[in-house]
């Protein structure tokens, strides 16, 4: 991926907040992993070492949902789209080490700037599924737009937090998307039995 | 005491934060000797905390959920507790001085793993009192599901939905929560093969520590 400087500072940063942490990543960390000098870093970021964090936390779930849109595109139902999507963004947050870090040794510096993200991150899954949903038959006296904000509350929390549901599983996926979250969404949700997802199938055709 | 120390620490949160209230200002307010304090809660200021958070989310799961006992339906039984758990965060003082000033110190509960051992939580203290409106087996994902809808609207509000006004907390449960969760349109409905006891006792298991 070649985004130029900026984005190398930016990549290079997510890096140095995996070694370091937030709190002591500095503009100096940020120039010696992008292999940039300190002035460039400050050209690129002229409110410091503040607005380099703010940014690499943005451009970091930038990219998270980059990559979930990737993944779902081609879905053969608005429904599998669904699935594929929570198993997708929950694997994606359980692998990313630097989250998982940032997780555990200074939620309270990484939260409270997720939640000022968070309410453009909704902006932005809500116009994504809207128009994917006003294609859809739904239920009778739902309108897309509200279905839109409701679906992607739920999936934003799921993102956050799995509860109960073991996301890793495709069956409970399965469940949770056709017969809970979208059963008052879609005229038929597909509760009944219908085919799995084919990638379903072969992922758990494949190796233990 | 225990009670009394924490109903003072309350008092101090709602009026100055986490972050400002001193083991000295709660005994101050209490009123009491530094010595009690320590021993009432031996972890300190940290296990004061950790007491008060524990004591509020129990009082507020039984305040919200006290009106239960007079709830028609299982719609009237979902709208009651949306609504009412909805305004109780509004007319929490100490929640609503933190969620303000302080985020940083609540933020850390409400996301990635710790917030499942909210959603835990609150399963074993409402899903006993939703039980009778959605079935025991999906009681707890019915309290875990109201959980994850409350904080949704609180952490950003929405210009079009305001839980704390009770027609509009009732239509997003007849639209979206209902469907999923009344036990009768399961059964009114067996050709969909809707979630069913059967359905619901082969899924949810509790995950992590």
């Amino acid at each position: 991926m070649d985004d130029g400087p900026r984005g190398r500072i930016l990549r290079a940063t997510v890096t140095a907040i995996g070694r370091y942490g937030i709190a002591k990543t500095t503009m100096e960390d940020a120039a010696r992993e992008a292999g940039v000098g300190r002035a460039t870093v400050y050209r690129h970021f002229p409110g410091g070492r503040e607005q380099l964090i703010r940014e690499t936390i943005t451009f970091e779930v930038a990219r998270f949902f980059a990559r979930l849109a990737d993944q779902v595109a081609g879905a053969p139902d608005f429904a599998t789209l669904l699935e594929r999507g929570l198993r997708f963004a929950h694997r994606a947050v359980e692998e990313h080490e630097v989250l998982q870090k940032v997780v555990d040794t200074e939620p309270e510096r990484l939260l409270p700037q997720l939640t000022e993200s968070a309410p453009i991150v909704h902006a932005v899954l809500r116009a994504y599924l809207e128009p994917l949903l006003a294609q859809e038959r739904l239920a009778e006296g739902v309108a897309a737009p509200e279905a839109a904000d409701w679906l992607a509350r739920q999936v934003l929390s799921f993102i956050v937090g799995a509860g109960r549901w073991n996301l890793d599983d495709p069956e409970q996926v399965r469940t949770l998307v056709r017969r809970h979250l979208l059963a008052g969404v879609l005229a038929d949700a597909g509760g009944a039995p219908s085919p799995a997802d084919p990638e379903v199938a072969v992922a758990a055709a494949g190796p233990e | 005491m225990r009670g009394r120390l924490l109903d003072a620490s309350l008092r101090c949160v709602a009026a100055r934060g986490v972050r400002g209230t001193t083991l000295a200002d709660v005994a101050a307010e209490a009123p009491c000797a530094r010595a009690t304090l320590y021993r009432c809660f031996p972890g300190g200021r940290a296990g004061l905390f950790q007491a008060l958070g524990e004591r509020e989310l129990g009082r507020f799961v039984d305040a919200v959920c006290e009106p239960l006992a007079g709830a028609l339906d299982t719609e009237d039984a979902l709208t009651t507790v949306l609504c009412g758990a909805a305004r109780a965060l509004q007319e929490h003082t100490a929640f609503q001085y933190v969620f303000r000033n302080e985020p940083d110190v609540l933020l850390p509960y409400l996301g990635f793993k710790q917030v499942d051992r909210l959603y835990r939580a609150v399963s074993v203290l409402a899903g006993p009192h939703l039980a009778p409106f959605v079935g025991q087996d999906q009681a707890g994902w019915a309290a875990e599901w109201l959980a994850r809808t409350v904080t949704s609207y609180v952490f950003f509000a929405s210009g079009d939905v305001d839980l704390t006004d009770a027609d509009q907390a009732r239509t997003l449960v007849r639209r979206f929560l209902l469907p999923a969760l009344d036990p009768a349109a399961a059964g009114a409905d067996e050709g969909r093969d809707r979630p069913s006891h059967r359905r619901a006792s082969m899924q949810p298991t509790l995950q992590g520590s």
